[in-house]
């Protein structure tokens, strides 16, 4: 396996980690029936589960660049 | 709606899990698609759905009244009085009942909804970081644009000679509905307690 691919597994497992937390977080704002679950939402849940698709798109970024450069 | 919501955010869970377990699956098309759609698509949709269920539930007056500090503001509005114009609006539904404090303390503007979580988001601050105000105050006191969305056209508050003859100064917010000695008996959350409820069905 190359390097580059165990580092695009490696953001794609962070990736996973970081959205499943997001959306448990959210699925416990949307039960918790109290002002301070919007905070929990908007401020915790809703930036891990962002912060999950852009660690995604940077594996996807990854997995272009080996290819471009073994084309050159 | 939220079950749909909750059905997206599961189904999103069980594909990041698959992508968690066995990362080296994408290295298939097919399974880059899936990926695509479970790490990419589906939560950018639970941010936005989980957003919209938000916003629409902290319109609910349960929801106003689950903060302590407005607890008393709840209960005013079953005071057995019709002189309180909260309470007036509530017991006859001249206000949708379970949307009661929103209805009243929206601002019924295109951004209204946003500037009013964000006015919400201050409280909250107040609450659990800074000292909350005592009495509780609306930032730039009760707009009659608030009372006129509703009463402006409405023949019974046209057709009244006190309204038609200062309809200017009430337009234009120079005289405000409730403190001007008109109708100025809105909560008075500090003496409700003391003072008689009314209990539906009665």
């Amino acid at each position: 396996m190359k390097l580059s691919q165990i580092g695009i597994q490696r953001l794609l497992r962070i990736a996973s980690v970081l959205v499943i937390l997001g959306l448990g977080l959210e699925i416990i704002s949307l039960l918790w029936f109290h002002p301070l679950s919007f905070v929990l939402f908007a401020f915790v849940a809703a930036s891990l589960i962002g912060l999950g698709i852009l660690v995604y798109l940077a594996s996807l970024v990854f997995a272009v660049s080996p290819l471009g450069e073994n084309r050159g | 709606m939220v079950g749909i919501l909750v059905c997206q955010i599961v189904l999103s869970i069980i594909l990041a899990a698959i992508f968690l377990v066995r990362p080296s699956l994408t290295t298939g098309r097919a399974w880059k698609i899936v990926a695509f759609i479970g790490l990419c698509v589906l939560p950018a949709l639970c941010i936005v759905g989980g957003m919209n269920t938000h916003m629409q539930r902290s319109e609910q007056a349960k929801f106003c009244t689950s903060c302590h500090a407005m607890e008393n503001y709840g209960k005013s509005l079953y005071l057995n009085d019709p002189k309180y114009i909260p309470a007036q609006h509530f017991q006859n539904h001249r206000v949708p009942p379970d949307m009661a404090c929103y209805a009243c303390h929206t601002d019924y503007t295109i951004y209204g909804p946003l500037k009013d979580k964000l006015k919400g988001l201050t409280r909250i601050y107040m609450q659990y970081v800074s000292t909350p105000p005592n009495p509780i105050t609306i930032p730039g006191g009760f707009k009659n644009a608030q009372c006129l969305h509703c009463h402006a056209g409405a023949r019974d508050f046209e057709e009244n000679p006190v309204h038609s003859a200062m309809m200017s100064t009430l337009t234009s917010n120079q005289l405000s509905c409730i403190s001007s000695g008109c109708h100025d008996s809105a909560h008075d959350a500090s003496q409700v307690d003391h003072l008689k409820m009314w209990s539906p069905g009665q």
